[in-house]
């Protein structure tokens, strides 16, 4: 196996006595789609805010392409190209679909108050390759005719694929998706399960968090399995179904 | 490539506004309101300021006379004190207030939400207890009177007609940086912050760091309007700087409409006509009159007048045009 795109080692993350999240070894292949499962509190979403920084790790290593990313505020790994959805949306309701997706190419944009201020080329050149891009990114997820609206009024199965859409306008390496299947109904998963793929084949990495299991199944090449912070097994989805650890994280043991 | 519609009517409604704007001060049109302007100008420069920073960015200062003070003072101590060209004076006065803002920002957007508030209002407190009690720089409670005015080579703005022209020469340039910004790259992470920090940060906006910037060009913005302040009325002392006046910055922010820029214009001249003009007709009673249309503005327009006028031109227009195609 080549180096890994991300990887873990003795990850652990405690709030004050409870330990969420407990010595995660992990190996993130480039160009996969893998995905994290797991009971309610098994510590996936906590996962997903130390890669993404949105808390620093109690103890343990995170390496993205090698490079040591503990001490990398959250904000700068969107520009090493990490970018992540939340469970809860959190589109920018103050702004139209296009503008949230333009808001998405920050950190691929570089001109400033200064040059905004005085309208000076360099803003007027830049931003027309953002509202460019970001036009590129939203017919990705086929929101394209909706680019004038207000956010928030679009139905959820479209915000969810705004959020994918300004995280895409980032142009991650690796994309992290905590639960985009949650609240959809089958067409509409139908549809993320597609946009996904096609998201891999633009070369982007996907890593994502669901409870969805035939989405996952049918999704995931490589599926990682958490129960009570702790990594219980990781395998591919055909194997990962028999495993006996995995069904007794989710059933209950039997009892003799 | 999406075709924005590009839209005339922005230039029929502003170019009409211009001439009127510039037609004003004259004796025969409106020449009794000059000084009257000359305030709103200088009121909008601090409310376009907190538009930014509440309307569009989300963080509260009730502490916005603390920088206008700021800016004042300085102005007034280095041009009458020390005798420091007063354009040199308000260049100092607006560097040393915005690396003021910056000092501050840091720690004090380490607070959200109400914490803010408090913080900013202990800022504009204490400014206004050193502006009282710095007796040998700023004059005590009575202030400092004297102050040169403003000159360009051997003209001195020394009428309120010239006067007219150079605060609103200032205003607009203030209106249409604002303005840009607002468009820009640099206004869409203030948005992003506004709708949600952890999204922001996601998607790589250095949060605190955009927060003290804007933080520092709305105490800029303040400063400059404290400078033509203190060189228009020649004399400055506290009671213009205290509590009452960060309020009212946030009262002609929420009556123009918080996330309009060009709103500041008319919730600084509603506001200031309504307190120097008409309510003045209600003797002792002017602050309730004053409640009351606030409250009227708030449930009736509660994006503010700039919106809610020009959602209500939209429909008019809208309408009008559907009866054009039905006859």
């Amino acid at each position: 196996m080549s180096e890994p795109i991300l990887e873990t080692r003795g990850l652990s993350k405690a709030f004050g006595g409870l330990v969420a999240l407990d010595k995660v070894d992990l190996a993130i292949e480039e160009g996969k789609i893998s995905a994290i499962i797991g009971p309610n509190g098994a510590g996936k979403t906590t996962l997903f805010n130390l890669i993404t920084g949105v808390y620093p790790a109690s103890s343990g290593e995170i390496r993205f392409r090698g490079k040591p990313l503990n001490n990398t505020p959250a904000y700068k790994r969107a520009a090493l190209g990490i970018v992540r959805t939340f469970q809860n949306i959190l589109l920018f309701g103050n702004m139209t679909v296009l503008e949230n997706v333009m808001s998405g190419r920050h950190p691929r944009s570089r001109y400033g108050f200064l040059e905004a201020a005085l309208r000076l080329p360099k803003a007027h050149r830049e931003e027309e390759s953002i509202s460019l891009n970001a036009m590129k990114y939203l017919n990705l997820v086929g929101l394209g005719a909706y680019a004038e609206q207000n956010a928030l009024s679009l139905p959820l199965g479209q915000q969810k694929l705004l959020a994918i859409a300004r995280a895409m306008a980032t142009e991650p390496q690796l994309l992290l998706l905590d639960e985009p299947g949650s609240g959809l109904n089958i067409l509409e998963k139908r549809e993320l399960s597609d946009l996904i793929r096609r998201i891999q084949e633009i070369g982007t990495t996907v890593l994502l968090v669901e409870h969805d299991m035939p989405l996952v199944m049918g999704l995931a090449e490589w599926v990682i399995v958490l129960d009570s912070g702790q990594k219980i097994a990781e395998d591919t989805a055909a194997q990962i179904q028999k495993d006996q650890r995995v069904i007794s994280a989710y059933l209950g043991e039997e009892v003799e | 490539m999406i075709a924005r519609a590009k839209s005339k009517w922005p230039y029929l409604v502003a170019t009409p506004l211009l001439v009127f704007l510039i037609l004003i001060p004259f004796d025969w049109f409106l020449g009794q309101y000059t000084s009257l302007m000359i305030f709103i100008g200088i009121h909008t420069m601090v409310t376009v300021g907190l538009c930014l920073l509440l309307g569009y960015t989300g963080q509260v200062s009730l502490g916005q006379a603390a920088f206008y003070g700021t800016g004042a003072y300085i102005s007034a101590i280095l041009s009458k004190t020390y005798g420091v060209d007063p354009w040199l004076a308000m260049a100092i006065a607006a560097t040393a207030t915005g690396a003021f803002a910056y000092v501050i920002g840091y720690p004090i957007f380490r607070l959200k939400g109400n914490y803010l508030a408090m913080a900013t209002l202990g800022l504009g407190i204490i400014m206004y207890i050193l502006f009282n009690q710095l007796g040998q720089f700023t004059g005590g409670p009575d202030g400092m009177s004297g102050i040169p005015y403003l000159s360009v080579g051997g003209f001195a703005f020394d009428t309120a007609f010239k006067r007219y022209f150079l605060v609103w020469f200032f205003c607009l340039a203030v209106l249409l940086v604002s303005q840009n910004i607002v468009r820009s790259r640099a206004g869409r992470a203030l948005r992003a912050i506004h709708g949600s920090e952890a999204a922001a940060e996601s998607i790589g906006v250095n949060v605190d760091q955009f927060k003290v910037k804007i933080l520092v060009l709305s105490a800029v913005y303040a400063s400059l309007a404290g400078s033509l302040f203190a060189h228009h009325m020649t004399h400055v002392s506290p009671s213009s700087f205290d509590f009452i006046a960060s309020v009212k910055v946030v009262v002609m922010a929420v009556i123009g409409g918080l996330a309009s820029v060009w709103g500041a214009i008319f919730g600084a001249a509603s506001t200031r006509i309504l307190s120097d003009e008409l309510l003045l007709t209600f003797g002792e009673w002017d602050i309730v009159a004053y409640g009351a249309i606030l409250m009227l503005v708030m449930i009736f327009l509660p994006q503010g007048l700039f919106v809610g006028l020009k959602n209500l031109f939209q429909q008019l227009r809208l309408r009008y045009q559907r009866r054009g195609a039905e006859a």
